[in-house]
């Protein structure tokens, strides 16, 4: 026999603690001649503790990074009025300035008699920057060449912005451990070209790697704020043995 | 995070301090990326949602309505995009579970491993609509109250989806053999 529609609304309410003692009283004596109620009760309070104790997932390490990173810089706080705000801040002072700033103008121009006549044709004063594609500069490079892995890893860097790419084709499972001592650099990203199969971990001063077999290129990017110089230890293992071992060489300048 | 401290840190946030808006992404990232997570089933997914929201919560902070609390604005945002997302990811192809992670280690933590990985197998098979009440419920720990701001429907409806919810997960996870 089904429940009726009203007690299943108890249950639940019971079950989130969310009933009156008036309604409590009526579920009880409902729960106490009704087995099938009581088997609800049971069941729905049991997955309510299961999906309670369901464990939350960790965020990755690096996304704070990357959000704070895809946020755009937004003014900067109020700063405090400058001299001339200040003086037109004050109507009167306003009109008197304005007053003698034209009579300055009116009778430096008529003394001068400089008054151009050249047309306005010369636009170079008025281009203040032109954006540019991202430029960079190559830092370092290592080669390997080993049974288990071969290929080059290089490091280089666009302002702040360092990028370690690497170009790899391994026999198995790789695992990559690149370490920079410098706490103030961070991981920033991730990017795989033309391929798959490549996982990463970041954690402060160290960025990990998992590749499997096959041709891999990826690259990842650190960001060291204030292009100081660094090293970049690279650690390759297969089934925990390091198979090689290199460093790159970053100092700002070269 | 009490309201007031979220205010104080909003304000902050709309003067251009990226503190404040870091120690809003330290406080909500968890749960952002649980919902979305919870509601995609894919952790990449889930990634890409959680920086899509706190991007737009940065661009639209002149949006906010102070008169209401800051996590019912963020979770309605987390679930609107997931939604969109799923709404993607269904027309390209169809949600895959994700295999659980059954590395070595106690038994404890494979067990629990293999309830989260069940319940989020049939959280998958509800209805969205319910999906979202279930999440705001048990995994952001979110009141009647609460949920029906986040969602705008009336208290009424949020228990009845969730009733509803539960007897449907209840009859998944027996399906699945998390019971007998």
């Amino acid at each position: 026999m089904a429940i009726e529609q009203k007690f299943t609304d108890l249950i639940n309410a019971d079950i989130d603690g969310d009933i009156s003692e008036a309604e409590k009283a009526e579920l009880q004596a409902f729960l106490s001649d009704n087995a099938e109620g009581r088997a609800l009760h049971d069941e729905l309070a049991a997955l309510s503790d299961a999906l309670d104790g369901v464990e939350q997932e960790a965020p990755p390490p690096y996304m704070r990074h990357i959000i704070m990173n895809s946020v755009p810089p937004t003014g900067s706080k109020e700063e405090s009025p400058g001299f001339l705000q200040i003086l037109f801040a004050t109507p009167a002072l306003k009109y008197a300035v304005t007053f003698a700033a034209g009579v300055f103008l009116t009778l430096s121009m008529l003394s001068s008699n400089q008054i151009s006549t050249r047309t306005f044709d010369d636009v170079t004063g008025l281009v203040g920057t032109v954006a540019e594609p991202v430029r960079t500069t190559f830092a370092h490079s290592v080669t390997l060449s080993e049974t288990d892995i071969a290929g080059t890893v290089s490091l280089r860097n666009a302002g702040s912005l360092m990028i370690l790419d690497f170009d790899l084709v391994s026999a198995d499972h790789i695992e990559v451990q690149a370490d920079y001592t410098d706490k103030t650099i961070w991981f920033n990203g991730f990017a795989q070209l033309e391929s798959e199969g490549t996982t990463v971990s970041a954690e402060t001063g160290r960025v990990r790697l998992h590749m499997e077999e096959g041709k891999r290129r990826y690259a990842v990017y650190l960001q060291n704020r204030g292009a100081r110089s660094t090293t970049v230890s690279l650690r390759f293992m297969s089934d925990g043995k390091v198979v090689h071992q290199a460093k790159l060489e970053y100092s700002p300048g070269h | 995070m009490s309201k007031t401290d979220d205010t104080k840190l909003i304000e902050r946030c709309i003067s251009g301090d990226r503190e404040a808006f870091e120690a809003l992404l330290a406080e909500y990232e968890r749960p952002v990326y649980n919902a979305a997570y919870r509601m995609l089933n894919n952790r990449d997914d889930a990634r890409d949602v959680t920086q899509t929201v706190f991007l737009k919560v940065f661009q639209n902070f002149g949006q906010y309505d102070p008169s209401r609390r800051f996590f019912s604005w963020i979770y309605r945002i987390t679930l609107n995009e997931s939604i969109n997302w799923l709404g993607k990811a269904n027309r390209l192809e169809p949600l895959a579970f994700e295999a659980v992670d059954e590395g070595k280690g106690p038994e404890q933590e494979l067990e629990s491993a293999r309830v989260s990985a069940t319940v989020q197998a049939a959280l998958m098979t509800i209805n969205t609509d319910y999906r979202t009440v279930v999440i705001l419920k048990h995994f952001l720990g979110c009141s009647y109250v609460e949920i029906s701001e986040i969602l705008e429907l009336p208290e009424k409806t949020v228990k009845s989806r969730l009733y509803t919810a539960r007897q449907q997960l209840k009859d998944e996870l027996t399906d699945l053999g998390l019971w007998q």
